[in-house]
């Protein structure tokens, strides 16, 4: 049982009181958007949650009965969106944007290969939990013959791109195979792939993220070369000095408060000391007199609070603080019998980075984030400090949504932003010969959150030279086991016949992009 | 489009129900699920559960007011999903704290409770509620039924945070006293 079960009971209960008198106390104007984050947010299931917007979506799936937005009134035919091939009436953004699929690179700049490629989607479908049939997302096979016409040998760094965020890594990873043999390769992250904005109120803060949102912004990240040359750069240094005040030997008395919680206040110029914490769910300070209280709830051995509660003091030491107990997180009423020691330390935030990565992967949640424990505590360290040094509180402007130097709230959101993931692998293309390259993973998709677009529509990207140093002289697109879709829109030409289809494309358009809706079961 | 067409869009399976409905109640959706939860995608999806849950229930429902019934329906979403997350991930936050508060509310033992259907205890709190000033029951509700910061109250109501404190506060015990008196058990 969780705490506050009677409380959680007692506001289930106040939402049934009289109608009128909610009505008569509501906010006169909806003020959610404008209510800023604040210390003791907890972290975004987004898997869970993407997964619950699939499952509404099928459940509304049937309401979509309109055309795609951007298409007009009247709903597209099965496979027959501009009959041309044109972009003409191409999908209006979805609520979730999946990132393109992206091309075969190199680390090498000045390589003079050529590649012809062949995308392929295999709509196979899956299954939920329950074994019922899921028609979500695509497996994709991306692979390409490099051909060398050269009287030398010419062996490469190749890299193979892929929009996924750090969470996601153990679902979304693709495998590489050259010449048909599966190949280890090394994985690079990119920084945060989209930005920050307001929280809908048009005042120019930054306290939502900003991901991407169609291929366009991906073109602009990438096409000057800098965010590859920070993916493959070297890591951020971030050997600061730094005091932690690590708490811990937690006590209070839980039988008569269920709630109680621990205070530590102390002075605080912010000036001269920039203050992070770790495993605190509340904070409060006085502009006056400048002093600052963080608390936290006192583990109980039952909820789920991290015991790792650290304090780190960059600059100016704190000095002396206040130790606290109150019955609860308000901080209202003291009460006896609430301690912990404090342990003071001099060390690197760098130290403490690696720490707290360590600390937050070792209490993944596998369940919701399979794979997410394997993931190398490195690759999340070097993402957090770039984060910490680009929009969190050693940034030069750092973003609204981190300026409360919360860290729990700030680690979640690196692990949880989308970036451009680069797999890189050797590959040697003898001379006047060729070698095939091959990159496979499932892919979700685009699509629109219920109640907002068109309900159960996927969509998919493809971009076709971004970022890349080969020459494409040949670009094919396939589809297999699409007999569960319906081909919403397209410019790739395609006509479904037994669920199968391919077509050439011409590899110096930019983008293309496909919409398929499941056919109900 | 007024309430009853809303409704009625419903009634004939018409998918614009959704639609009219987000358009006029989505903000105040919003605001009930990011109180809660304190995110905008979680808060986001709750409030699309929310139509999903509105598309099920009409018919046969036909709610009276339609504004708060929804209301009732995100705020038991989000606190569903705030557990669910609390237990998944790590607990704390502001609705921890609310919670809390609440529990100072819940009256204590005294042998003699009896035991009641939510909406009757639901019905004592209406009472309780119409006995207070307009603006204890405004300041309550907003915090324990919207789900409205402390910060938040005392700048809408624009009065300092230490006046909205002590005005729960009082009202959270005059509740507490009340349900003993009423002899209610939760």
């Amino acid at each position: 049982m969780l705490m506050n079960g009677k409380g959680e009971r007692l506001f289930r209960i106040l939402g049934l009181v009289d109608e009128d008198l909610i009505e008569a106390a509501a906010p006169t104007r909806p003020s959610a958007v404008r209510q800023l984050r604040r210390p003791g947010r907890w972290r975004r299931p987004l898997a869970a949650a993407a997964c619950a917007a699939v499952l509404c979506a099928a459940a509304l799936g049937y309401l979509a009965a309109g055309g795609l937005p951007g298409l007009g009134s009247s709903g597209p035919e099965a496979g027959g969106a501009p009959a041309d091939g044109s972009a003409q009436g191409a999908p209006a953004a979805f609520s979730s944007y999946a990132g393109p699929v992206f091309p075969l690179s190199t680390v090498e700049t000045d390589v003079s290969l050529t590649a012809e490629r062949t995308v392929s989607w295999d709509f196979s479908p899956g299954t939920y939990g329950d074994g019922s049939p899921r028609q979500w997302g695509a497996a994709v096979t991306d692979r390409y013959v490099l051909a060398n016409a050269s009287a030398e040998d010419v062996t490469v760094t190749a890299l193979y791109p892929f929009a996924a965020s750090l969470a996601d890594l153990g679902a979304l990873s693709p495998t590489v195979t050259v010449g048909g043999e599966e190949v280890e390769a090394a994985l690079s992250a990119g920084a945060y792939a989209g930005g920050f904005r307001d929280a809908g109120e048009g005042d120019g803060s930054t306290w939502d993220l900003a991901p991407p949102a169609q291929w366009t912004d991906h073109a602009a990240l990438l096409e000057d070369g800098s965010y590859l040359a920070q993916a493959l750069g070297d890591a951020p240094a971030l050997d600061v000095p730094v005091t932690v005040y690590r708490f811990s030997d937690f006590a209070a008395p839980h039988e008569r408060y269920r709630a109680a919680t621990q205070a530590v206040a102390f002075p605080v110029d912010p000036a001269e000391t920039t203050v992070l914490s770790y495993g605190f769910n509340g904070l409060s300070w006085d502009t006056e007199t400048l002093w600052r209280q963080y608390d936290y709830f006192v583990p109980d051995g039952v909820r789920g609070e991290s015991e790792l509660k650290l304090l780190l003091v960059l600059g100016e030491d704190i000095g002396d603080y206040r130790l606290q107990g109150y019955a609860d997180g308000s901080c209202e009423e003291a009460i006896d019998g609430v301690s912990c020691t404090v342990s003071r330390e001099e060390t690197t935030l760098d130290a403490v980075l690696w720490e707290l990565c360590r600390w937050e992967l070792a209490q993944a949640d596998s369940a919701a984030w399979p794979g997410l424990e394997t993931l190398d505590p490195a690759l999340y360290h070097r993402a957090a400090a770039q984060a910490l040094l680009s929009a969190g509180l050693l940034a030069d402007a750092p973003a609204d949504r981190y300026a409360d130097g919360r860290l729990d709230d700030f680690l979640w959101d690196v692990l949880a932003q989308e970036r451009v993931m680069y797999l890189s692998f050797p590959v040697t293309v003898p001379a006047g010969g060729s070698a095939t390259v091959a990159a496979a993973y499932w892919k979700a998709p685009s699509y629109d959150f219920p109640g907002e677009g068109d309900g159960d529509l996927q969509g998919y990207d493809l971009v076709t030279a971004l970022g890349s140093t080969l020459d494409f002289t040949a670009l094919r697109v396939a589809l297999a086991d699409a007999g569960g879709v319906e081909l919403v829109w397209q410019d790739w030409g395609l006509q479904l016949s037994g669920g199968t289809a391919e077509a050439a494309l011409d590899p110096s358009a930019p983008h293309y992009s496909l919409v398929v809706r499941p056919l109900s079961p | 489009m007024e309430d009853a067409e809303i409704i009625g869009l419903y009634w004939q399976r018409d998918q614009r129900a959704i639609d009219e409905t987000h358009g006029k109640y989505g903000g105040f959706l919003t605001t009930i699920a990011w109180n809660i939860l304190r995110s905008h995608g979680d808060a986001e999806e709750c409030v699309n559960d929310t139509y999903l849950r509105a598309w099920n229930a009409i018919p046969p429902a036909r709610p009276s007011a339609f504004r708060a019934w929804l209301g009732r329906i995100v705020r038991n979403l989000s606190l569903d999903r705030w557990k669910r997350d609390r237990a998944a991930r790590r607990g704390g936050g502001e609705m921890e704290v609310l919670l809390g508060e609440l529990d100072a509310c819940v009256p204590a033992p005294r042998g003699v409770e009896r035991t009641l259907e939510d909406q009757e205890i639901a019905a004592l709190i209406s009472a309780f509620l119409r006995t207070l000033s307009q603006e204890s029951r405004a300041l309550f509700l907003r915090r324990y039924w919207y789900g409205q910061d402390i910060g938040e109250i005392a700048g809408a109501l624009g009065c300092g945070e230490s006046k909205v404190k002590s005005a729960l506060f009082r009202t959270r015990k005059a509740l507490r006293h009340y349900l003993e008196d009423e002899g209610v058990c939760l």
